[in-house]
């Protein structure tokens, strides 16, 4: 039991990494990033190619981390500017179906050129007792990391002059002009953020096992997931709802089975949207 | 047109025009066999395809383009009537027309049912879109999961099924352009009604509409249920003409992206938007036999230069740059919504 729910957690943990990307350009623009998964998968492919070649696991992994910045930007500066030339519903729609689009093409040209690829990045070690249960080496650290990103994303948002800005956009955007902060420059650097906090994602899920070519669509799904169930825009409901979710999937596929489990998540999801649209944490 | 109030208000020549489109496009079907392909069983597959996809259209297109309800389950609605009539034809010994019957009916109560749902919370756009997409997957885990009763990733063959209508002959194709036309007939006999007022004015502006004293909530689940039945029948007939089906056959990425890939293309909320998105991009399928990754890239790029460039479908540009090169102002004012 208590290692069901202690794996639960280490699959939370990344699920709230998954889902804290998506969330935030969500909160921003009202955009939701269908193409995230295959940014994920970008990352990972660039690393592993990097790594084959010999580059050292950690320079490999930030020049994957900047690679999905990198399409991240690209993506905001030329998909999205019509985008959010849109308001309301019209904005969150054209954004989704862009997205769409965009993640077909990065999917489908991924799933060409490099069929087998894949990324597990081996972390080494005996496993380490945690509170009595034996855990891998590879969990705790991608758990470290989604910790870790977690607290310095509530302090960025929390502490900085710059993340004030960001939350100030989320909030209302023409206030946000009128005090003078320029929406497009805060969206852009978000999405940025984002694309890099993909890049994560991909190291971190590596970590507990392969992460193969085509994983973008399941990927973008939970964090899908878990943007709704935690209230779209907000950090710290990314990490409650992926814990949440972490756990209920750890014990339902433990005692009743895997199929019924995703069926249980997906019904999570929905209950959420009817009960709570805002989600767990949402404005 | 046996209703003569709908006579009075519209001049006979102008229904007749209305039809005039659906009359050409089964004119067309009809002898598309003996011009193009009718021996080879593999491009008859292919224009079935290219039928099953238009009507599955025909079915979204009522339910988004016309009371902008962003469905994105047409693959499970299918799956919903496929499944019912194939689990029915292997369980039991009833006919056929039972086995449709059944599916028909899942699928509409299914569609009514999150339209319902979708109304009740006044989900907008987005999250009607959301839960639709979240139970396209659940479905599918649905699928995988009840190993006894639908054989999950191996498929489940299904009995009983004359030879005449297989999804590669002849006999299938004009079935399915049958069904087609059918369903062309209803969409434009709903145009011409005062279901078709409704839904231009609830698709215009929803709040105009209600203050003019149309019930939107009843007009979405109404569109809702018959469009979930056409999408559950032609689910249920591929069941039966291809005699196997799979959770493949109608899994999200293999029916929904492609079917709104098509019907955005055609131009949304237009009569013939999706037997045109469809004709265009079988023959595509045919000529590309590039890998299967490739073909997706493609449809990317689709979506993303039809939704930036031609939000009103391409057909529509066209139409619209004939007009304005021939100086005329839109004649197709009835086709056109």
């Amino acid at each position: 039991m208590r290692a069901v729910v202690l794996d639960g957690i280490v699959l939370g943990l990344a699920f709230g990494l998954l889902g804290v990307g998506m969330t935030l350009v969500y909160g921003l623009g009202g955009v939701l990033n269908l193409a995230y998964g295959q940014i994920v998968v970008l990352a990972a492919i660039v690393i592993s190619l990097l790594m084959e070649d010999g580059v050292a696991t950690v320079q490999a992994a930030v020049v994957g981390v900047l690679a999905a910045a990198g399409v991240a930007v690209l993506l905001d500066l030329t998909l999205m500017r019509p985008v959010y030339r849109e308001h309301g519903e019209e904005r969150t729609l054209l954004g989704l179906l862009l997205t769409l689009g965009a993640a077909f093409v990065i999917g489908g040209l991924l799933a060409w050129r490099y069929p087998a690829g894949a990324l597990y990045i081996f972390v080494g070690g005996d496993p380490i007792s945690v509170i009595g249960v034996p855990m891998a080496v590879g969990s705790i650290w991608a758990s470290g990391i989604a910790l870790a990103v977690a607290a310095i994303l509530l302090l960025f948002f929390g502490l900085t002059t710059f993340g004030r800005g960001v939350r100030s956009v989320i909030q209302d955007e023409t206030g946000a002009r009128l005090v003078g902060i320029n929406p497009s420059f805060v969206r852009t650097v978000i999405f940025a953020l984002s694309g890099a906090l993909a890049g994560v994602v991909a190291i971190a899920q590596s970590m507990n096992g392969p992460l193969t070519v085509n994983a973008g669509f399941e990927l973008t799904t939970f964090a899908l997931i878990v943007t709704v169930v935690g209230g779209l825009g907000s950090v710290a409901g990314a990490f409650l709802a992926g814990v949440l979710l972490g756990v209920v999937n750890a014990l339902s596929a433990h005692y009743i089975g895997q199929y019924i489990t995703t069926i249980i998540l997906l019904g999570a999801a929905a209950l959420t949207i009817l009960i709570r649209p805002r989600g767990l944490l949402g404005r | 047109m046996t209703d003569t109030e709908r006579t009075r208000r519209l001049p006979l020549a102008r229904i007749g025009w209305a039809f005039l489109p659906i009359a050409v496009t089964a004119a067309v079907l009809a002898i598309l066999p003996t011009v193009w392909f009718g021996d080879s069983p593999y491009t008859t597959s292919l224009a079935v395809q290219a039928l099953v996809f238009a009507s599955y259209g025909v079915g979204f297109n009522l339910i988004f383009g016309s009371t902008n309800q962003l469905f994105l389950c047409v693959g499970a609605l299918a799956g919903v009537g496929g499944y019912g009539a194939g689990i029915l034809a292997n369980e039991s010994t009833w006919p056929m027309a039972a086995g449709l019957a059944v599916g028909t009916a899942s699928a509409a109560i299914v569609g009514g049912l999150l339209s319902w749902i979708a109304v009740r919370r006044s989900l907008g756009i987005i999250f009607t879109g959301i839960v639709t997409l979240v139970f396209s997957l659940g479905f599918a885990n649905l699928l995988l999961g009840q190993r006894d009763l639908t054989g999950s990733e191996t498929g489940l063959i299904v009995d009983g099924v004359p030879d005449d209508l297989a999804d590669d002959s002849v006999g299938g194709y004009y079935l399915f352009a049958g069904l087609l036309v059918a369903f062309l007939i209803v969409f434009r006999l709903l145009q011409l009604s005062h279901v078709g007022w409704a839904f231009r004015a609830l698709r215009d502006d929803e709040v105009a509409a209600e203050l003019a004293g149309v019930n939107v909530s009843r007009y979405r689940i109404y569109a809702a249920t018959l469009g979930s039945a056409m999408i559950g029948l032609t689910g249920a007939l591929l069941a039966y003409s291809a005699g196997f089906i799979s959770p493949a056959t109608y899994s999200f990425d293999r029916v929904d992206v492609r079917v709104l890939v098509m019907v955005a293309f055609g131009g949304l909320g237009t009569l013939l938007g999706p037997v045109i998105g469809a004709g265009v991009f079988a023959v595509l399928d045919e000529r590309l036999t590039a890998s299967l990754e490739l073909r997706e890239v493609l449809y990317g790029v689709f979506v993303i230069a039809i939704f930036l460039f031609f939000r009103r479908g391409v057909v529509q540009a066209f139409v619209g740059l004939a007009n304005r090169l021939l100086g005329r102002r839109t004649p197709l004012q009835l086709s056109r919504d």
